[in-house]
C-alpha cells in the first residue's frame, strides 16, 4: 500500500497517486482507504439518481464512462473499478482531484475549488471555475519564490481560536501545455496527467506540507465591463456567497446539507482573512502586472513585510 | 412550469440583441436600462462550469469527444433541475444560447439531447454577407479569413487542446451546414427568425418568437422592449459603461454593438468577397430570401 496525507487525512492506497504528499503510515490506521474492486452500476434505495452519480445513505457512486466507476463509503473508503481496460495510472488523476473532492464533501468537510500558495506564514487562495487560471497563477507565483500549498482542491479546517486553516494537498501542479510554455516551466514538466491530454504534472520550485492559516482569498475573474482590472475587497455578504459558490462541488453542498456551514465559514474567512475579487484579462502578457498588483496588495495588508 | 428553449444561431447573427430584447420584456417599468444586467439569463449550452458542477466530473480531465459523449446527459439533467422555477415573475421559458450546429455525439445521440434537452429552438439567421464583416471585427481577422471560417465544415470554437477554454468546444460546421443541421433535424420544433425581420418589425417578430416559446407577450410590452433595446441606445450605453459580453482586451475601443444594420455589407465587402460567399452559400441564401448579386449558384457547392 502507498501512504499519503491528503487534506490532513492519512490515506492508504493500493495504487500510486502522483502528486500526493508521501506520508509513511508509521503503524497508525489510515482514515481513508483507496482500493480497486467491484463497483455496482447503480445503488439500491438511492435518494438521488443522476446521470453520472447516485447517493444512497453513506454511499456515493460516480460513473465516468469509459474511465471507471467509483464508490465512496462514508468518506472513509474509495473503491474503483476501471472501465474498458483503463489502466490505474490513467485513473489516478481522477482519484486525486474529482473523487477526493467529493469524498471531502461526504466527510462534511469544507473544500474549495482553489489553488493555494504561501505568503510569509499564511495561505493565499485563488478560487474560480475550471479554466479561470487558478493553477497558472499559483505556478507564476511559484516562479517568484512563493511555495505551493495545493492545486485545484483546497480543504479548509477551523483551527485553534476559530482560525480558518488551508490544508496542503500535494506537491505537484497540473498545468496545460500553453501555460508551461508561457511560464517557461518546460524543465520541470513531468508526465501527462492522462495519456491523451496535453496537461502535465509540474514539479513546483518549492512546496510545503503543513496547514497554514488563511491570509487572503482571491476570486479570479476575467475583467468585463463594468468591472475594472485590479483587486477589490468584497463586502461580507458577497464574500460569504462567493465562498459558497466556490465550494469544490456546489451541488454537493446542498445534497450534504452543508449550506449553513459554508456561509458561516465564509463569513469567518471574510473577517479573519478577507475575500477579494481579482479582475484581470485572460492574457499571459499581463501576468507580470497581475503578480505586481498582488504583491502590492500583500504589502498593503501586511501579509508581506515592507520592501527592503 | 418553466421549460428550456434553445436560442440557436450561427455566431454574429444578432442573438445578443435578441437576448437583450427578451431581457427587456421583464425590465422594471421606469428603471433606466442597464445593458450589463438586462440580458436574458438562460445561460449558455457550452458553459464548462455547468458541465463540471452538474455532472460532478472535471471536464478538464476528459477529451473533447468524451465531453461530447456526456453532453446529452448534461442537458437532460439541466431540464430536470428546472432551476428557473423559483423566480417569481420569471418568463415561462429559459432561453439558452447555443452556437453549436445540431450534431450527433460520437455515440450517435443528438448532442443537445433532442426532445430531452429542450422544448424547441428559436433559430436566428442573418445574411452571411453581414455576418462576415461582423465576424472579422469580433475575431480581429480579415474579412477573407472570416469567409474561410464560414466555409469550413470543420470550423469550431474552443477546439484547442493545449489549454482549457472557459467554454466547451462548439462545432459550427460552416454557415450553410449550420442552418441545414437545425432546420433538417426532426427531434424538436424550430421557429425560424430572420435578423432582417427583427430589424424591420421588432415588436411583431419578437412576439411571434415568444409565442412559439409559450409566452404570450402583449403588443405594448413588445414595443416597450423594442424601444428600450433600440440599437442606437445600446451603442450609447456601451460607450458609457462598456458591455459585459465584450472582453476589454478584445474591445480596446471597438464597440460590440457595432452597426446593427441589415445590408451593411454593401459598403464593407468587396464585390469579390460577396461573390465568394454567394458561391459557397447561394442555395441556402436564396431559401432564406437573401438576394444574390451574382449568378454563381450553378457552380456553388451549397456548403
Amino acid at each position: 500500500m502507498y501512504s499519503y496525507r491528503v487534506a490532513g487525512l492519512a490515506v492508504a492506497s493500493e495504487i500510486e497517486l502522483p502528486g500526493m504528499i508521501d506520508h509513511p503510515a508509521g503503524g497508525a490506521s489510515p482514515e481513508v482507504i483507496v482500493r480497486s474492486g467491484a463497483v455496482p452500476e447503480a445503488l439500491e434505495g438511492a435518494s438521488e439518481i443522476r446521470p453520472t452519480f447516485q447517493i444512497a445513505g453513506e454511499l456515493f457512486l460516480l460513473r465516468i464512462p469509459g474511465v471507471a466507476r467509483f464508490l465512496l463509503r462514508a468518506g472513509r473508503e474509495m473503491t474503483f473499478e476501471p472501465q474498458d481496460g483503463t489502466p490505474a495510472s490513467e485513473i489516478a488523476i481522477f482519484i486525486s482531484g474529482t473523487v477526493f473532492g467529493i469524498l471531502l464533501h461526504q466527510r462534511g468537510q469544507m473544500v474549495l475549488h482553489a489553488s493555494a500558495i504561501r505568503v510569509t506564514d499564511k495561505a493565499v487562495l485563488f478560487c474560480g471555475a475550471s479554466g479561470s487560471g487558478k493553477s497558472t497563477i499559483a505556478a507564476a507565483l511559484g516562479q517568484r519564490g512563493y511555495s505551493m500549498l495545493s492545486d485545484d482542491v483546497c480543504a479548509i479546517t477551523i483551527g485553534a481560536g476559530q482560525v480558518p486553516m488551508a490544508q496542503p494537498d500535494g506537491r505537484q501542479l497540473k498545468l496545460w501545455e500553453q501555460a508551461i510554455d508561457e511560464l517557461d516551466l518546460g524543465a520541470r514538466r513531468g508526465v501527462a496527467v492522462r495519456g491523451r491530454l496535453e496537461k502535465y504534472y509540474v514539479e513546483p520550485l518549492a512546496g510545503i506540507e503543513e496547514a497554514l492559516p488563511l491570509g487572503a482569498v482571491y476570486i479570479l475573474r476575467e475583467t468585463r465591463p463594468p468591472r475594472r482590472d485590479g483587486v477589490e475587497r468584497l463586502n461580507i455578504v458577497d464574500a460569504a456567497m462567493q465562498i459558497r459558490r466556490n465550494a469544490y462541488r456546489p451541488r454537493l453542498v446542498k445534497a450534504m446539507k452543508q449550506d449553513t456551514q459554508y456561509l458561516e465559514y465564509g463569513a469567518s474567512i471574510a473577517n479573519k482573512a478577507g475575500v477579494f475579487g481579482l479582475n484581470r484579462p485572460h492574457d499571459f502578457a499581463i501576468m507580470p502586472s497581475v503578480l505586481d498588483w498582488l504583491e502590492a496588495h500583500w504589502r498593503e495588508t501586511g501579509l508581506l513585510g515592507a520592501k527592503a | 412550469m418553466s421549460d428550456r428553449v434553445w436560442l440557436a444561431s450561427y455566431p454574429k447573427s444578432g442573438s445578443t440583441w435578441l437576448r437583450m430584447l427578451i431581457g427587456c420584456l421583464s425590465w422594471p417599468e421606469g428603471k433606466p436600462l442597464d445593458i450589463n444586467t438586462a440580458l436574458s439569463h438562460g445561460g449558455l449550452a457550452s458553459d464548462r462550469m455547468a458541465f463540471d458542477n452538474v455532472l460532478m466530473i472535471d471536464s478538464g480531465l476528459l477529451t473533447l469527444d468524451e465531453i461530447d459523449c456526456l453532453r446529452p446527459r448534461l442537458y437532460e439533467e439541466l431540464r430536470r433541475m428546472d432551476e428557473f422555477d423559483d423566480e417569481p415573475g420569471a418568463p415561462p421559458a429559459a432561453f439558452v444560447k447555443v452556437h453549436d450546429a445540431y450534431t450527433q455525439s460520437p455515440l450517435g445521440e443528438p448532442l443537445l439531447a433532442g426532445a430531452g434537452g429542450a422544448r424547441g429552438a428559436i433559430l436566428m439567421v442573418r445574411d452571411p454577407r453581414d455576418i462576415a464583416a461582423s465576424l472579422a471585427n469580433h475575431a480581429r481577422s480579415s474579412i477573407d479569413e472570416a469567409i474561410d471560417f464560414m466555409n469550413d465544415e470543420k470550423s469550431a470554437f474552443c477546439r484547442v487542446t493545449d489549454r482549457q477554454p472557459v467554454q466547451l468546444r462548439q462545432q459550427l460546421s460552416g454557415w450553410s451546414r449550420h442552418y441545414a443541421s437545425w432546420i433538417g433535424q426532426r427531434d424538436i420544433p424550430v421557429h425560424l427568425l430572420r435578423y432582417e425581420d427583427l430589424k424591420r418589425d421588432t415588436a411583431g417578430t419578437l412576439r411571434a418568437a415568444m409565442g412559439f416559446a409559450g409566452w404570450a407577450v402583449a403588443q405594448g410590452a413588445a414595443e416597450r422592449a423594442a424601444a428600450l433595446a433600440d440599437f442606437a441606445r445600446l451603442q450609447s450605453a456601451e460607450r458609457k459603461t462598456g458591455f459585459v459580453e465584450w472582453r476589454t482586451h478584445e474591445a480596446s475601443g471597438r464597440l460590440f454593438f457595432r452597426r446593427g444594420e441589415a445590408g451593411a455589407w454593401t459598403d464593407e465587402l468587396t464585390p469579390q468577397q460577396a461573390a465568394r460567399i454567394e458561391a459557397s452559400h447561394g442555395p441556402t441564401m436564396e431559401r432564406l430570401g437573401y438576394r444574390l448579386t451574382t449568378m454563381s449558384r450553378q457552380e456553388g457547392s451549397g456548403g
